[in-house]
Order: structure tokens, then sequence, then C-alpha cells
């Protein structure tokens, strides 16, 4: 590693995005830089892991270990990484597809095992690296190139389905917010616990166009303008409803006395069951016979 | 006197007929003698018919054995129902429960055997302690009968119903003397009394599944990750026992690909991880190995084969996962298979994998199977302090100084490998094809030469004959090839028939693929007939051979579908024809 810790251009890597010029994603990618920043861990104690899309990408434009997985199977790469190494700080990122279609299945697992993760999903409402298909967030009615006269599904809304599973910190944010969405990343990765994420970020070149940053700029609706802290759940909860419909940014629910993580019972269980510091060697001794 | 039996017990599931079985190969291992015991219950989950199948003898065994010198049927029900799996023949002694005799008086049996015994096992356990006593009368009865270590079965109960109170023990003490004495008051027509064993320096007893997740501990394994699955979950059951107190971890994951995907962040996390499953797993598990591959992560993968496909028979053996093991997935991949043959081989095959896993870099299935998962065997005692553990190539403080290459191309196509938590060694792994930074790159050389990294480090793997076992006539021209479960009843019978003067040699692989070419071929010269045994009706490992090499047109695939199991005797019958056969 080179640079300081505390410096957002120490987590910038020397590839070039692929990203369509004027993407969300680039917003977000600013904002990760800024966050780890705001951490200040030396990149090789950051796991950054993703799945497949546009956005799962991201690792690569990080300094830190990067791992870009396969289709929506980011979340038990993380958790695998987390548990046997708990020192790390990990990041996990993906797209709506890679999140609630595909990997949809291992959300409501992650979050109840509570591994001190950070899930970022970039949520466009589109499938993009395969141009343009319906996603599970695309909301009902819309036209793609695979509902081609309107999506019959309802979509799925990622904000209440995290909460319903009882995950600790659960926002919502956007790149055109850059500094607001910068601090609930780090907020996110300082929860010690499932942290989610879900970030509005526009597509350029299939998105809809009342999604684009300078329209989203203009109907971003703070929670704490509207007076939510983020300690009630079941607030939050009511306030997610609204997802796809008001586009509200900030923590719809941070738990204030966090329960421990996975890694923390992993590491007292160890302590533990391992006081008497037995050897590997010994571990076919009971298979002897004796009567 | 005898030097080896075989006995096959049916009952229902409350008779205890299996742990009959058990507490009789206990003791008999403790009493100095080989053995082994298979199990094989209906598809109840409880209740139901059980049966086990019980080999004692005074040499190492190979194999459950022919068919059963004795057979106990509690009732012919639940006996029956076990076919293939319990076979008598005319040289067989059956004991039956004398009240499940059959409308007609006929035994149910296609050939009368040797000797017929009714004997009232039940009305016995009634007048001593019960029902629930039928098993202890039936270890009474063969204990007196075959002469089968009386006092370590005894032993065995006392220690087994200490907690239970002296009055516990005095009944099944009763149970047992009374079965006994009930043979002894009915002598069989022609004695058959085991020999005593040969003195021995300790003697173990363990199954497959045990014993694979005991030597993960010992290999270094610090990460689980799975589902359960029949006939494999006694693997994740151990290690969520033991492996924490060895500073590792485990997670019961919520479905087969986020198994073996915690156990791929693992590994990206520089831990020597391993997943268990069986074939349906493994269908679910592959795109996983393909990004273990490109990645070039190591990891061990054991499947537990059963009888398929889709969910196909759970609790029977089959051998029908091989083409699966080797060619699943998309890709130009290759990774390595390894097979053990037996409980004992699970260690060595398990450390094998975990060394071949980190030395290459790459996923390696282990492919086990429902007999050898699920049978327990008297094994010699392993001596663990040898064992050598092979590390993954770290990077040097040079290859960390600037531009770390992860995938860095060098001689032998391994390259230093890093992981988080290393200053200097960070890296972007991808299921996406890199250049050697880790890079993404999509041009056609940098593919042709990173799978060409990828396929070629193995050539070392190839030439490791000790994968290999060869047993019998180096100037045979008839020759067997088995592998798995398979291969102990093909080397029992070569060693039959060698004894009667035939010249034959038997190839036993551990390592299934990539083919090393040379070893089978050296094996196949100079042969002119020959068998590959394999229990798949299509006898997958004879068509991967012949992909590969030319195999002599007179070595024929010998192989049907799972559930029903070879035996030596059955073997050892078509070596024989087979030599006697000319071949043009």
């Amino acid at each position: 590693m080179s640079g300081a810790c505390n410096d957002p251009k120490t987590f910038k890597s020397d590839l070039k995005p692929i990203w369509c010029p004027g993407c969300g994603d680039f917003g977000v990618l600013q904002a990760v830089y800024r966050a780890l920043a705001a951490i200040g861990r030396p990149t090789h104690e950051i796991a950054f892991i993703s799945g497949i899309g546009c956005s799962s990408r991201i690792p690569g434009y990080t300094t830190v270990y990067g791992f870009n997985t396969v289709h929506g199977r980011a979340l038990p790469i993380a958790q695998g990484l987390k548990t046997a190494n708990p020192d790390l700080l990990v990041l996990v990122a993906g797209g709506d597809g890679d999140g609630f279609s595909i990997g949809g299945g291992h959300v409501p697992h992650a979050i109840r095992r509570n591994h001190d993760l950070t899930y970022i999903v970039m949520d466009n409402q589109i499938y993009g690296l395969t141009k343009g298909q319906l996603s599970p967030t695309t909301p009902k009615g819309e036209t793609t190139v695979t509902s081609p006269y309107g999506s019959f599904e309802e979509p799925v809304n990622p904000l209440l389905y995290c909460l319903a599973y009882g995950a600790g910190y659960v926002a919502q944010g956007t790149p055109a917010d850059l500094p607001g969405l910068t601090a609930l990343i780090e907020e996110g990765l300082r929860y010690p616990g499932f942290a989610f994420i879900n970030i509005q970020s526009p597509c350029v070149t299939y998105g809809d166009s009342e999604m684009q940053m300078k329209e989203q700029r203009a109907a971003l609706r703070p929670l704490l303008a509207e007076g939510h802290d983020g300690s009630d759940r079941i607030k939050g909860m009511d306030l997610a409803q609204q997802y796809g419909r008001t586009l509200h940014t900030g923590v719809f629910y941070r738990n204030p006395t966090p329960p421990p993580t996975y890694d923390q019972l992993v590491r007292e269980r160890q302590a533990d069951q391992g006081k008497d510091q037995p050897d590997r060697r010994r571990a076919l001794d009971r298979f002897a016979v004796r009567h | 006197m005898i030097n080896d039996i075989c006995i096959g017990m049916a009952g229902s599931g409350g008779d205890g007929i299996v742990a009959a079985g058990e507490a009789l190969l206990n003791s008999a291992a403790a009493a100095g003698y080989h053995g082994m015991l298979t199990k094989s219950f209906g598809p109840q989950i409880r209740g139901g018919e059980s049966s086990c199948r019980l080999r004692i003898s005074t040499q190492p065994v190979l194999n459950p054995g022919s068919e059963l010198d004795v057979a106990v049927a509690l009732n012919w029900d639940d006996f029956l129902k076990f076919g293939s799996e319990l076979p008598t023949d005319a040289r067989s002694i059956v004991i039956y429960e004398e009240s499940a005799k059959t409308p007609d008086g006929k035994l149910p049996l296609k050939i009368a055997p040797g000797e017929a015994i009714a004997v009232p096992i039940a009305a016995i356990a009634r007048a001593h302690g019960g029902d629930r006593a039928k098993n202890t009368v039936v270890l009474g009865l063969l204990s007196a009968w075959f002469g089968l270590a009386p006092e370590s079965i005894l032993a065995g109960m006392r220690k087994r119903l200490k907690k239970k109170g002296p009055e516990v023990i005095a009944a099944a003490e009763q149970a047992f003397q009374a079965g006994a004495d009930h043979a002894r008051a009915n002598p069989l027509k022609t004695a058959r009394l085991m020999a005593p064993p040969a003195a021995r320096q300790g003697v173990w007893l363990a199954d497959g599944n045990d014993l694979t997740a005991a030597a993960a501990i010992v290999a270094g394994c610090d990460f689980f990750g799975g589902y359960p699955i029949t006939p494999s979950t006694e693997i994740m059951q151990t290690l969520s026992r033991d492996i924490w107190a060895y500073g590792g971890s485990l997670l019961q994951c919520e479905d087969e690909i986020a198994g073996i995907g915690a156990c791929v962040g693992a590994s990206f996390g520089g831990k020597r991880a391993m997943t268990a499953t069986s074939g349906p797993g493994m269908s679910l598990k592959t795109e996983m190995l393909g990004l273990a591959t490109i990645a070039e992560l190591p990891l061990v993968v054991v499947n537990v084969q059963r009888g398929g496909p889709a969910t196909g028979l759970p609790t029977k053996l089959e051998q029908a996962d091989l083409f699966q093991a080797c060619y699943s997935g998309h890709g130009d991949a290759v990774r390595p298979v390894l097979a053990p043959t037996s409980v004992a081989d699970a260690f060595r095959v398990t450390v094998d994998a975990f060394n071949i896993a980190e030395e290459f870099q790459t996923p390696v299935i282990v492919l086990s199977d429902q007999e050898i998962s699920q049978r327990k065997e008297t094994l010699e005692p392993i001596d663990t302090s040898t064992v050598q553990l092979v590390e993954r190539r770290r990077p040097t403080p040079e290859d960390l100084a600037g531009g770390y290459k992860r995938f860095k191309l060098t001689p032998d196509g391994i390259s230093p490998i890093s992981h988080p938590g290393l200053a200097g060694g960070e890296y972007l792994a991808a299921g996406i094809e890199h250049n050697e930074s880790g890079a993404p790159a999509s041009g056609g050389a940098n593919h042709q030469r990173m799978t060409e990294k990828r396929i070629g480090k193995f050539a070392p793997l190839l030439k490791r004959r000790e994968l290999f076992l060869v047993e019998g006539d180096a100037d045979a021209d008839l020759g067997i090839i088995s592998w798995g479960s398979s291969a102990g009843i093909c080397r029992e019978a070569v060693q039959t028939v060698r004894q009667e003067g035939l010249k034959v040699r038997i190839l036993v692989p551990y390592l299934l693929y990539p083919v090393a070419e040379e070893i089978f071929s050296d094996f196949l010269k100079g042969l002119t007939k020959g068998l590959v045994v394999e229990q798949s009706y299509q006898g997958q490992l004879y068509r991967i051979l012949r992909s590969f090499i030319t195999v002599p047109n007179g070595v024929r695939p010998y192989c049907r579908a799972g559930a029903n199991p070879f035996r030596p005797s059955e073997i050892v019958a078509q070596i024989r024809a087979l030599a006697q056969r000319s071949v043009p």
C-alpha cells in the first residue's frame, strides 16, 4: 500500500472503470473511497467481495483485497471469509439483480447470522451488463427489453426485505447526495453486525429517466428531516413501504443495542472449546478400541 | 476351525439388530480380530426394517465379503427386503425366529441353505428381560455357535450398560447366557468355530465419514462450510463438534451453493477449507468449482456418492459420479479427483487432497461412496506423527515489493498466493479471466496462456506413483482395474485366484483425474484381457480411460448400476472365466 489510510486516493486503483459515462456507480465508488479513508484501516486489512454485474466490478477499482466472484454469491463467500478471518473489514457489493434475484436466497441467512459485514447494493432497477432486462426492482408496468409491453411483476422492496429479516442497520442513499452517501457507508462499516445500504444508483443507458441524478436530487427526502432518527424499527418499516414512490435517504433502522456478531460468537466458542489446546495430531486417538 | 465369517442380520427397527452387529464388531475388534460392519436401512425415518452385515476375520479384510456364512432373520419380511445385500447360498447357516415360520413351512429362500435352525428367540428373550433382549439373545447364540469372543462381548455389554445399573447388566448377562445355552444344547451339524486371533498391537475402529472428519483435523482444516445431505452429513456433524477446539470454524449454510461459497471465501482468506456433500449437492456446487479453478484457490470437496441421478437412491452405494467429478462445469478446467477404497484409505486420501489442493492451488474432489462412508472397519493404528502437510506457496518479500502479481506466469505454473491480512499482497481475485496481476483481461493470447498455466500445473501430479496401487503378477496377461469401494472386492478376488495359480495383476488408482496416462498405459502393457470393475451402469472409468489411452480390446468393463454391490465370489468367477477364454 502506498499513501495514508485516511486519504481517499490511497484506495483508488489504476484500473479504469468499464461503466458508462455518468453512471451512478462512479459516485458510489467515490463514497466508498471516502468512507474507507474515514475508517482509516490499511488496505491489506480490508476485503471487498462482489457478485456479477456492472456494480460488481467495483472491488477492482479499489486497492484493497478484492474478489469479483460469481453471480449472486458474494454474501456466502464473504461470510466464509469473515468467519475464518474475523479481523478483516469486509465489504460486500452487488446490484439489485445480484442481491435480490439470483442471490436473493442468501440475504435472509446473512442477516440472521449477523456477521459483521457491510452490504451495499447499487439498485438501478435494471440489468445493465446484459443490456436492459427486467430486474427484481423494476417498477410494475415498466417496459424493458424483456417486458416490451410492460412488466407484470411487483418489484421486490429491498429495504423492507432486510428490515423484516432483522438487519441491525438498514439505510438508503444515492450518489446524488455524495456526502450523505459517504456518511451512510461509513456508519454501516462502523456498525458491529450486518449492515445493509441500498443505493439508488442511476443507470444512464437503460434506466428510467425519473431516476437520473438530476431528478433524484430534486426528489430527495432525507429521513432526518422527516423526524426519523432510525432507532425505531417499526417506524423504519413503515417509511420503507414508500420504496419506489418516495426517495427517502438516511438510516431507516440502526439497532441501538447491537447483539453479538457471529464472528464474536465464533471466537468465544474457539476460546472455550480450545482451552486445553489439543494437538491436531492426536485427533485420531479416539478410534482406538478399548474395553 | 474357520478364519473368516460373514454374518447378515435383519429385523424391525426396534429389534436392535444393528446395535447387536456393532457390539459384536467392537468385541471382536477388542479381542484382536479384523472386521467390518455395513448397515442398511429401509427408507423410513424411524423404525422400519434394518439390517447389518458383519465380517470377522483373523486376517485383514478388504470388503464386506461374499455370500453369507450365517444369516439371522428375526422375521422374513424384513430380511427379504434387503435382497442382494444379504445373499445366502447352499453353504449358509440360516438362523431364524421360530414363530416367523412361513404358512407352508418352507424357507422363503431361492437356494436351500446348508443348515436352517429355528430358534425361539423372542420366547427366550421374554423369559430374560423382554422383547428388547432379542438382540442380546442373538449375540449369545452367535458367540456360542461360532466361538466369537464371549468374554469380550460380556465386557463390552457391562461397559455400555454401566450407567443403567447392576440390575440391567445382570438381565443382559442372563439373556446372553440363555442364548449361548440354547446354542450349546443344539449344536450345529458341522461345527464352525472361529480360530483365535493373532496378538495385535492396538486395534482401531472407524467409519469412513468419521475418519474423514478426523483426517481433516490432522490435515489442518481450518474451515468447513456445508449443508446436510445423506450419506455425507456425519462429516459436518463431527466437525461441528470438534473443529472449534483447534481454532477452526464452521458454517452450516442455507444451501449447497453457500456451503462451498463459504469455503471459497475462507480459502481466499488463506485458510484450509473443506466441504462435503453427495451427488445432488455436487450438481449445485459446480459453478463454485469453476470459480475456485480460475481464481486458483485451494479447496477440498468430498462427494460421498449415492445412487443417482437426482434424488436417486440416497442410502445406497453407486460409483456413478465420476463423469461429474471430472467433467462438470463449463470451460476448460481440470481438477484433481481422488478416491479412497476403504475406511482406512479415507485418512490418507483426505490428507493427500488437502496437500494437493494447497500445492496446486486448486479444488480437489474426493469421491467417497456410501459404503465407505457408513461402514465400520477395523484399522491398524495410524501414525500421524509422520504426516507431512504441504502449505500453499506464499509470496516472498521480493514478490511483494512493488507490483505483486498474484497470477504470475512461473515455470511450473504455480504462482505465489497472498491473502487478505498480508500487507503488500493486495490483489483482485476474480471469476473473470485476468492477467498476471489479476486485472480483467479478455484477449485470446492471455486466455491461452492462463488456461495453459491452470492445466499445465498438474503435470507433476501425473507422475506420483504413490497415488496408485499395483498388486499381482507383472508377467500376467490378465489384469483388473477398479476404484473406490469396488477395489477392495477386486483385490480379494485377485488374491483368491492367484492362490489357485492364475496369473493376474490389479491396478487401483487413488488419483482418477487428471488421467495419469503413463501409469495406466504401463499397467496395461502386455495385457490381452481384463476387466475394469466399477459400480456404474455406463462403466465411467473405463470410458474415460478409452478417451485418453489405448485400452486393449480384451480389457472390458464389468459394471452395473448401484445398490447391488459386487461380491468377491462374483469377481472370482469372472476372472476364472476370463482366464479360460482365449483372446484372438
